[in-house]
């Protein structure tokens, strides 16, 4: 059916071309302006009308014809309003043919608009059955249609977001398609840094289709998408790390660079951990904004939750507020946040609690930064002592499954034990560190014991092969012994 | 003075009358020649059988049957069982020689022509005692309820099915439904302690008994000698095959030591098959002669004709002492010895082909 219709638009088109219909004198315009009809006044505007293309471009007929029967007959190619994925079928013929557009018009547009649409989200089946979701005079208008750089065009960049909104803000419209998607991205993107700027007239700050991208926008879960979590970092570095473009706005450009870096990055970006955080994770998306001293660690804490609530009942929490120093940020960075190890504890020049308490080795906070890393390398020995005698045990061929098993509990202190250095609180920290001690204790009797048993094992063989061995040779000797005496009998 | 022991031999000497069997042991000879030491290899799976019995059942005062408990058990058996590690490792390491000294003695008696009249059901007992062995390293290879042993069973009684006619009731008579459940493992540790061993003492009690009824076979070349060597079976013998066994024995430590048999992942009937699947080595020629056959081969399907040759190959392998007529009449046949050498070397072949693949 497609293909059918098809065919008669392109027939539609090309017979324009050919009997002049498209550049000739359109007197459908003549007589329709005449009779105060709205889409005509508004087609004097449009781009295709300023190129020399009639009424008869989309509609099809004859606009050389005086006659409005001769004009508007099906013998000429005449097809009326063109209704539902027509529309889009009718922009194509031009919009997608290289030879109108580049030869003809001398335009550079690219010309897979139409098949970037159907395939995006919008080009899926709407709740009719018939129809695509929308076609490019959802976006574009249709009598009327503009440059996009033209401030009056409704998809140039400072009209963009209410474009978009018409749909997008529309709960009763956007329940039939998502009920789970929100409908505030306007409101939220209003008070966004981008939204502001563009709001102020500043055409350059990011609006939906610098994110979303326009003709071929594709759901947030396909993974093509340029807002699909692991595409989120190079979106967001199409404008921020061209430092060209964001010169004047104050931001550096290097973000993309430092996070790629990070822990969060290389989880996000090189082991495609879905779960690690992007830009947005951390500076929202429609309501993007960067997080201000207090809210960091508000930021931080919606995945580190235990650290974040620890670090909050810590005496360092006042004193932090005091000093206006923002909360994570000092001794972990942003971007560049690089795994955390235990040299970021203690006293020693690399150690960042050294930054402000290395100064008086008499101080509590001195002496307590030192016991903690003190007490958190211990663990780590310990965690590494158990891990080579089970491994011994295991390389001699016994069984230590539960040891092995019960390994995981000396790790899982070493963690929390990571965790629980957010409350800066010796007390507390000692009582996790003891639970890893012990379990490290457990395990390492039990690896022990079982290099133990190997060795008793291999005394136990050499034992009984020596025993079995002199049996066999006494057996064999007596057997000589008594074929002699038999020999001599004969 | 009567020493106890004189004392205890005439008490059962007055009421079962020892001194005729003494009489018969003390006469029997063993033939000495230069292939005697193949007679050892009968003993030396004797041998073996007696530890399968002990260590089996000693590892069944632990072991359960049962889809939920099998994997566990065998890991406490070799985890927390005092000596539990050197028992299963023995059994395992038992069971696999177990059968490598039953097919030397097998091939030994078949170049040897023993089989040759009268000894023919002494032949038929023992190839019964050898597929009775495979049946029983199939069974207990499932018992620990591990990923390999799964699949491998999973694929065995698969192949059963493919056999013409009974193939598919025999498939879910071993399976004890259509798939490798619980009911398999349960239908297998009954075969493996029970059923098997059953039958297999009433072959080898057959078996034994003709040995000593009907004494060694002599290789023809031995008999057309005018001057013939032997040795008294007892003491000479035994003995000698006794100190054979404590070697064996001292083997089996040493490979249970150094090499203790692994228990892998409890199997997950729900999980995919893991890569590297195949049977134990005693199957693998066949196994890996499967992979050669072409799926359709003129009107035959593959695997079942596969099956078929393998069967028919068995079967007149068995029957080798009722169509090897010149042997009978103690005249030399080479063409058994031929066949004897296709065999040694197509299983050897076939067996490091499966084991490269």
């Amino acid at each position: 059916m497609t293909l059918i219709i098809r065919f008669v638009l392109s027939g539609v088109v090309a017979a324009s071309l050919v009997n002049g219909t498209m550049f000739a004198e359109d007197n459908c315009l003549a007589c329709h302006e005449a009779s105060g009809d709205k889409p005509s006044a508004l087609f004097r505007n449009d781009v295709h009308f300023k190129k020399g293309i009639t009424c008869a471009g989309c509609h099809g007929g004859d606009a050389t014809q005086e006659e409005m029967e001769q004009a508007m007959s099906k013998a000429a190619g005449f097809i009326g309003v063109p209704k539902g994925d027509r529309i889009s079928e009718v922009c194509a013929q031009c919009h997608s043919n290289a030879a109108i557009m580049l030869k003809r018009y001398g335009s550079i547009l690219p010309r897979n608009q139409a098949e970037l649409l159907s395939t995006s989200v919008h080009g899926k089946l709407s709740t009719t059955g018939k129809t695509s979701i929308a076609q490019c005079t959802t976006c574009h208008g249709a009598h009327g249609i503009v440059r996009k750089v033209n401030p009056a065009s409704p998809v140039y960049p400072l009209n963009l977001p209410k474009t978009c909104a018409k749909c997008h803000s529309d709960a009763t419209y956007m329940h039939a398609y998502d009920p789970a998607l929100p409908i505030d991205q306007l409101e939220k993107y209003r008070t966004s840094v981008h939204g502001r700027r563009n709001a102020l007239g500043d055409h350059k700050t990011a609006e939906c289709a610098s994110c979303h991208g326009s003709h071929g926008i594709l759901s947030v879960k396909d993974v093509k998408s340029r807002v699909y979590p692991t595409n989120i970092p190079s979106t967001c570095a199409t404008c921020h790390s061209d430092a060209q473009y964001m010169r004047g706005y104050g931001v550096p450009s290097d973000q993309l660079q430092k996070f790629s870096k990070s822990i969060h990055g290389v989880a996000l970006l090189q082991k495609k951990d879905l779960g690690a955080p992007a830009c947005n994770s951390c500076h929202g998306n429609h309501g993007a904004t960067p997080p201000g001293v207090e809210s960091i660690s508000k930021v931080c804490g919606t995945c580190h939750a235990l650290n974040a609530d620890l670090f909050s009942k810590s005496p360092h929490k006042l004193a932090f507020d005091q000093k206006k120093l923002p909360e994570c940020e000092t001794c972990h960075g942003y971007h560049e946040i690089v795994v955390g190890t235990d040299k970021l504890l203690g006293v020693t020049p690399d150690a960042v609690c050294s930054w402000c308490h290395g100064g008086n080795p008499n101080s509590k906070a001195y002496l307590v930064a030192k016991t903690m890393r003190q007490l958190i390398d211990s663990l780590g020995n310990s965690e590494r002592a158990a891990t080579l005698l089970v491994e011994e045990a295991e390389q001699k061929g016994m069984e230590i499954g539960e040891a092995k098993f019960k390994l995981r509990d000396v790790h899982q202190a070493t963690l929390e034990s990571r965790t629980m250095v957010h409350s800066f609180n010796e007390t507390q920290f000692q009582q996790v560190i003891d639970k890893g001690f012990k379990a490290a204790s457990v395990v390492s009797d039990e690896a022990r014991l079982a290099v133990e048993e190997y060795y008793f094992r291999r005394r136990g063989l050499g034992v009984a092969t020596l025993i079995i061995t002199v049996l066999a040779v006494s057996l064999y000797l007596f057997v000589r012994r008594i074929e002699r005496e038999q020999a001599k009998e004969k | 003075m009567m020493t106890p022991l004189k004392w205890l031999y005439r008490w059962i000497d007055e009421r079962v009358q020892l001194d005729g069997l003494v009489e018969y042991i003390g006469k029997k000879h063993v033939p000495v020649h230069r292939h005697s030491v193949w007679y050892y290899f009968g003993g030396v799976s004797l041998f073996l059988f007696i530890i399968q019995v002990v260590t089996g059942i000693l590892l069944l005062l632990y072991y359960k049957g049962g889809e939920e408990l099998a994997f566990e058990s065998i890991h406490f058996i070799m985890s927390k069982v005092q000596f539990g590690w050197l028992i299963r490792s023995i059994h395992s390491w038992a069971a696999n020689l177990f059968i490598l000294a039953a097919m030397i003695h097998m091939f030994s008696v078949f170049f040897g022509k023993a089989y040759r009249k009268p000894r023919e059901v002494t032949w038929l007992s023992g190839m019964m005692m050898f597929f009775l062995a495979l049946g029983f390293g199939f069974s207990g290879y499932l018992l620990p309820w591990n990923e390999l042993a799964f699949f491998a069973t999973k694929v065995g009684t698969d192949i059963a099915g493919i056999v013409p006619l009974v193939g598919k009731p025999l498939m879910i008579f071993l399976r004890g439904g259509e798939d490798v459940t619980g009911a398999t493992l349960s239908r297998f540790f009954g075969f493996h302690v029970a059923v098997l061993p059953g039958i297999f003492t009433v072959f080898l009690g057959i078996h034994v008994l003709l040995v000593q009824r009907q004494g060694m076979s002599e290789p023809l070349t031995f008999e057309e000698k005018s001057e013939r060597k032997s040795m008294p079976f007892f003491p000479n013998f035994i003995l000698r095959d006794l100190a054979l066994w404590l070697l064996v024995l001292n083997l089996l430590a040493i490979l249970a030591f150094f090499f203790p048999w692994e228990l892998g992942k409890k199997a997950d009937p729900l999980a995919s098959a893991p890569a590297g699947i195949r049977p134990e080595w005693y199957f693998l020629y066949m196994f890996q002669t499967l992979k050669y056959i072409p799926g359709r081969l003129w009107v035959f399907d593959g695997e079942v004709l596969d099956i078929l040759l393998f069967g028919v190959a068995g079967l007149l392998w068995t029957l080798v002492p009722f169509w090897d007529r010149r042997s009978s009449r103690g005249e030399q046949n080479r063409f058994v010895n031929y066949i004897g050498l296709f065999v040694v070397m197509y299983i050897i072949l076939f067996t490091i082909l499966g084991w490269l693949a």
